[in-house]
């Protein structure tokens, strides 16, 4: 568990960060959420970000923006950001809204986020075998 | 039967917070399978948002009638009003840097939705979705 008194609590698993997004959402947490996300992003490496919303009941636009930056800001630190934990009502809202979020991976829960790294980082450290050895060396240390 | 009506000034997020969810649970007391109660609270969050970002305060009315089986919600302030109203409900159309889903996206989730709007003196966004 990282920080009490910070807006949300940021795990950290693997080479992935777990952020529970609060259920309400003010505009001032998402600057502080979102840099700690990316100190976070650096201070561990990490090339996963699961945003967990499952505490999330009422997704208006303003969480599409905030999946929107984060993703964005993330990807330039070499990370991908895709969110889980998303309630049925939650997601119905979410298109009728017109928030496509076309670039976001969308899981059900942290196992199938876990599965999703695991085998797409096999995968890429499979395909260049030279440049990530380290990387993964390193990793796989931190397990 | 008697009709619930609760007006909610908005002018900080606490307050539409508060709005969303009273119209959560009341469109869920009422009837409203969970999936259309989320609609009617993401429709209150996004008019109250514009309510803070737009005009700096308002109110948001909720009258849940379910003696006629409907969930009607006002939202109103005398912030600066809207220029050109058709302009402001195409998607994507954002004066603030914002998604530009909050007008467009909330016609689409509520039957009716009408907005009224004078420049300087303000803004009335009326909407109803029925119970089927
Ligand atoms: N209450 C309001 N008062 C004045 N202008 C408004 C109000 N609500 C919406 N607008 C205008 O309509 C535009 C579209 O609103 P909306 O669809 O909610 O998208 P966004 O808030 O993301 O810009 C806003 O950018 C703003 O210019
Ligand atoms: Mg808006």
């Amino acid at each position: 568990m990282n920080g009490t008194g910070t807006v949300g609590a940021i795990q950290k698993l693997e080479n992935m960060l777990l952020v529970a997004v609060p259920r309400d959402l003010m505009d001032t947490d998402v600057l502080h959420l979102r840099r700690e996300v990316l100190q976070a992003i650096r201070r561990y490496n990490s090339r996963w970000v699961l945003l967990d919303f499952s505490r999330v009941d009422i997704c208006d636009s303003f969480f599409g923006r905030f999946i929107q930056s984060t993703a964005q800001m993330a990807g330039l630190m070499g990370a991908e950001v895709i969110i889980s934990g998303l309630q049925d009502a939650v997601i119905e809202t979410m298109v009728e809204l017109g928030m496509t979020l076309a670039d976001i991976t969308a899981v059900l829960d942290l196992d199938d986020a876990l599965v999703l790294s695991r085998e797409t980082d096999q995968r890429s450290s499979e395909s260049d075998t030279s440049d990530s050895d380290t990387e993964n060396i390193l990793l796989d240390e931190e397990v | 039967m008697a009709e619930t009506i609760k007006r909610i000034p908005v002018k900080t997020f606490a307050d539409v917070v508060t709005a969303r969810r009273q119209a959560l649970d009341l469109s869920l007391a009422m009837g409203f399978p969970m999936p259309e109660a989320t609609k009617i609270a993401v429709v209150v969050s996004e008019l109250g948002r514009n309510i803070m970002l737009y005009a700096g305060e308002g109110t948001i009315t909720l009258l849940p009638n379910e003696a006629e089986r409907y969930f009607k919600l006002i939202a109103q302030d005398q912030g600066p009003g809207i220029e050109d109203i058709d302009l402001a409900l195409t998607e994507h159309y954002s004066t603030s840097g914002g998604l530009g889903l909050g007008l467009s996206g909330s016609k689409r989730m509520m039957d009716e939705f009408e907005v009224w709007s004078v420049v300087g003196v303000g803004t009335r966004i009326t909407a109803v979705r029925y119970l089927h």
